[in-house]
């Protein structure tokens, strides 16, 4: 126990303070599979950074809906320096602050064959620097190595209330901060996997209503209006195709 | 030697004949204005946008989004101008241009949501219209 914890001191606070605070933009939700989509602009409505693990740079895309915040990190490095079961984790604090023991949850990203694109999701709880498997597992992890690029989605649901007494995720509110702790490592064990980390604080904005634009809302209720007009029709004309029948029977006869 | 004229045997031939194509014509009116119901009612999922399946995936899932939409549109189209054309038959009118232009209008009324399904489908009823145009004056 004691050894986990002198490593987990040394994981967990690498950076001094966040590096940087994000303010989400709010977009069309990505589709959460390792792909980044150029051609339905997909994650283009993302603030897009550079951050660095201590020496190691890596993109940081951030973005929001209503209901969920979503994370991508890719690491650019030179064929074949991949390692083979590097993973990516973010660790979440219950709010801004940026002591240990405030970063309670964790979500990982575990590749066991980076070639192959043989991953795994983890939804971890931290209890005294040991982390443990969540009872329910929340959002969402993919992870796939496109050339040097080895990307990384994740998506995690915010505006949820904690009604069942759950210490096992740190729920996101919105208008409030939170610390995540970006982690890198290189083997499927917490702590002891992971090499470098860095903080970044992200604000979670109010959710926004979606207003109807008045020429769609128009074209809307002249859409719906033209389908009724249409199945109207549609009762008089079978209305009159009975009558064609009985007047051919009446002239038949 | 038979005791029944020639004119009169003519004419119950073409009767029989008659009351043949009149029931050909009075089952299309029924057939394709199901036809019809059944390809308004998958318009109307698809147009109004009760059901989007394919929107948002990528731009394949976008096209056969659009792809659904104008098919539907237009087999309406085809199949209510088949089933109106015969009703009129029968009742020994033509289809009038003023009839048609009320189905180009009512076909088009269900694209509004989409632009390409707007501009697909108008290029579709161009298509059918120049069809039966050519095959009727022919």
């Amino acid at each position: 126990m004691l050894n986990i914890s002198i490593v987990s001191s040394f994981y967990i606070i690498n950076g001094y303070g966040a590096v940087e605070e994000i303010d989400p933009e709010f977009g069309q939700a990505p589709i959460i599979d390792g792909n980044i989509d150029d051609s339905t602009g997909e994650w283009k409505e993302a603030i897009k950074i550079q951050v660095n693990l201590i020496d190691l740079p890596i993109d940081l895309w951030v973005m929001q809906t209503n209901q969920e915040l979503f994370i991508s990190l890719q690491l650019d490095l030179e064929p074949g320096y991949h390692n083979t079961t590097e993973f990516f984790g973010i660790l979440i604090s219950t709010n801004s602050s940026e002591s240990q023991e405030d970063f309670i949850d964790a979500k990982f990203i575990q590749f066991f064959n980076i070639n192959t694109n043989n991953f795994t999701y983890y939804d971890y709880y931290i209890n005294n620097s040991l982390f443990l498997n969540d009872t329910k597992s929340d959002g969402q992890g993919v992870g796939k190595l496109e050339g040097t690029v080895s990307v990384y989605e994740f998506s995690i649901p915010i505006g949820q209330t904690n009604t069942n007494g759950n210490d096992e995720d740190a729920f996101l509110e919105y208008e409030m901060s939170y610390a995540f702790n970006i982690t890198y490592g290189d083997r499927p064990s917490y702590p002891e996997g992971i090499l470098k980390s860095e903080i970044i604080l992200i604000n979670i904005n109010p959710p926004v209503v979606k207003e109807l634009i008045l020429t769609e809302l128009i074209l809307r209720i002249f859409s719906i209006i033209v389908f009724s007009i249409i199945g109207i029709l549609f009762g008089y004309y079978i209305y009159k195709i009975f009558k064609l029948k009985e007047k051919i029977e009446r002239l038949r006869s | 030697m038979s005791k029944i004229p020639k004119d009169q045997i003519k004419e119950q031939k073409s009767k029989i004949k008659r009351r043949s194509d009149d029931k050909f014509a009075y089952r299309t009116v029924i057939i394709s204005c199901v036809l019809s119901i059944i390809f308004y009612a998958i318009s109307l999922l698809f147009n109004v946008g009760v059901i989007s399946i394919f929107t948002n995936i990528n731009i394949l899932f976008n096209m056969l989004d659009v792809l659904i939409k104008v098919a539907t549109i237009l087999l309406f189209f085809l199949f209510m101008m088949i089933s109106v054309g015969n009703y009129k038959e029968l009742t020994g009118k033509p289809l009038n241009w003023k009839e048609l232009l009320i189905f180009i209008v009512l076909s088009l009324g269900q694209t509004l949501l989409n632009l390409w399904v707007f501009a697909f489908t108008l290029i579709g009823l161009l298509v059918i219209i120049i069809y039966l145009y050519i095959v009727q004056e022919l």
